[in-house]
């Protein structure tokens, strides 16, 4: 029976996937310029740390194929969590104008359909530079890789799970779209430093109201020890941040109101 | 020159105005700020500890986090300069612009500075109270204010005239946005936002000292925590001698693009 469900929604995820990139092959150029965009934005960030590593080459531990690997788990699981799950990033916006209606016609549960109603271009380009600078630069082994896969399917879940949150805030406040953007700049800004650099009530937070420490902590030992613990909690971290995302949303839609807005999509 | 001054003043004046009635909006994206210089705080202890070293670079961790939130309020400034010559071209806005009784180059400069300056001030004070939280005062003397105040008005106008030409590069390309892209991730590596040139390598501060990117951010942030006024003069002359360069750039590139624009109907 839950066999036959979750090939349902799989099936479902495939139609959809297969639709935005086709909407997204139309406009090719565009496309293309906009993944190359963010992989150029990442690399100067690589090229930043580059620099520092040059001069310095340990901080608290930290080499430079640790920033490497960790810029390429949190691009890659980034890019996957947003590249096909893009209306969870500007959720705030859409509860706030009241455009969920048109999402609740479908049959099945509403997130997967509003999670994978849109494509990101960009998030793509996390994606190819995630596994790009992974595969050149840190050159890891099969069974290396084949973890990495694994940890950036869990990073995607941790981004879902939080877009989800922060969107569901609109649901509470009304007018969340802006506390809803800096929490996600928050996260974004601490998934990208070396997790070594936060200590004591830092590191709390960082694996709680700002659930960083899934990306940049966690996932980068689990690659560099090659240690299946650290894998593990990062999946379990993963799918709690999901399951309470999931869960703050369908309360919150509780409270939803329609914004009766007349729309079509396209 | 008189009569394009006033104009210039009229027009900085007001956009500043328009920038001061949102000064909400401004300030709630100074969050972010606060954010990142925390993390600075925390990588550069790290760095300095591991060092064993009290300075580097010529800087105390003190001087660092100071270096680093001013050059944070400089890159965060910046206004959607190039992006606005952008849409103006390719809407064709552009056409009622040019009825205006100011040369459209002048205009779109003296605007995006009198915006710069308010939102320069409002991340400089959020960012300045955050790291006096942090580490404190350091020791400042009563010129470094008033060098800062002049190099970084400099800095505005060679980074706006930048942004002038890559906007109007939008006559002859489809779209500026990788320029745009590429221009602001250089000035952010190579003009020392995140770190300073002091501790570059070597090679690669000889070739930097010759482009006008340090001049933009490394060079206001520097004389700010290490006033010197010869250093003061010389930066002075290489910003004016930089402007004068790119000015006669953006009048050529206006002049080829005036000769592209046709306009019918109304």
């Amino acid at each position: 029976m839950w066999f036959s469900k979750i090939l349902s929604y799989l099936r479902l995820a495939r139609a959809y996937i297969k639709l935005n990139w086709s909407m997204q092959m139309e406009y090719r150029g565009a496309f293309v310029s906009q993944a190359l965009a963010m992989f150029l934005n990442n690399g100067t960030w690589l090229a930043f740390w580059m620099l520092f590593f040059s001069r310095f080459p340990v901080i608290k531990g930290w080499e430079q194929a640790d920033v490497v690997t960790l810029w390429a788990i949190s691009a890659a699981g980034f890019g996957l969590g947003n590249a096909f799950c893009w209306n969870l990033h500007n959720l705030a916006a859409m509860v706030s104008r009241g455009e969920l209606d048109v999402w609740m016609l479908y049959p099945r549960s509403l997130i997967p359909h509003l999670a994978l109603g849109k494509m990101s271009a960009t998030a793509i380009g996390d994606l190819a530079f995630g596994y790009f600078i992974y595969i050149v630069m840190v050159r890891p082994d099969l069974q290396h890789f084949l973890l990495f896969n694994l940890l950036v399917v869990a990073v995607a879940v941790v981004f879902i799970g939080f877009n989800l949150w922060r969107g569901s805030l609109a649901f509470y406040f009304g007018q969340a779209e802006v506390l809803s953007e800096q929490w996600f700049f928050a996260m974004i800004t601490f998934s990208t430093y070396p997790n070594c650099l936060f200590d004591g009530w830092m590191k709390v937070v960082l694996y709680t109201l700002i659930p960083a420490g899934f990306v940049s902590g966690l996932p980068v030992e689990a690659l560099r020890d090659f240690d299946f613990s650290a894998a593990a909690f990062t999946w379990l971290g993963a799918l709690a941040v999901l399951i309470s995302g999931a869960a703050s949303f369908e309360l919150g839609l509780r409270r939803y109101q329609s914004g009766n807005l007349l729309g079509m999509r396209s | 020159m008189k009569n394009s001054i006033r104009q210039s003043w009229a027009v900085a004046k007001v956009a500043a105005r328009s920038n001061l009635a949102y000064i909400g909006e401004v300030a709630s994206r100074t969050f972010f700020l606060a954010v990142i210089l925390f993390i600075f705080l925390k990588l550069w202890q790290a760095t300095y500890r591991e060092s064993a070293s009290a300075v580097l670079g010529g800087l105390s961790l003190s001087q660092m986090l100071w270096y680093l939130t001013v050059t944070e309020a400089i890159y965060m400034s910046a206004p959607r300069l190039a992006q606005q010559i952008d849409e103006d071209v390719r809407s064709g806005a552009l056409a009622v612009r040019l009825l205006k009784p100011i040369s459209y180059p002048l205009y779109c400069l003296s605007s995006a500075l009198g915006e710069r300056i308010v939102r320069f001030l409002a991340n400089f004070a959020t960012g300045a109270a955050v790291t006096f939280c942090l580490v404190g005062p350091f020791d400042c003397t009563p010129a470094a204010p008033i060098m800062l105040l002049v190099t970084v008005l400099l800095a505005f106008v060679l980074d706006g005239l930048g942004h002038l030409i890559i906007g109007l590069w939008a006559f002859w390309l489809e779209d500026t946005s990788g320029l745009l892209l590429i221009y602001t991730r250089l000035s952010m590596i190579l003009g020392g936002m995140l770190i300073p040139m002091e501790l570059f390598p070597d090679w690669l501060k000889s070739f930097v000292l010759f482009l006008p990117f340090p001049y933009l951010v490394w060079g206001p942030a520097h004389l700010f925590v290490h006033s010197d006024w010869l250093q003061f003069g010389q930066l002075v002359g290489l910003q004016s001698l930089y402007i004068l360069v790119m000015l006669g750039v953006v009048n050529l590139i206006y002049g080829w693009a005036l000769e592209r624009i046709s306009a019918h109907g109304g």
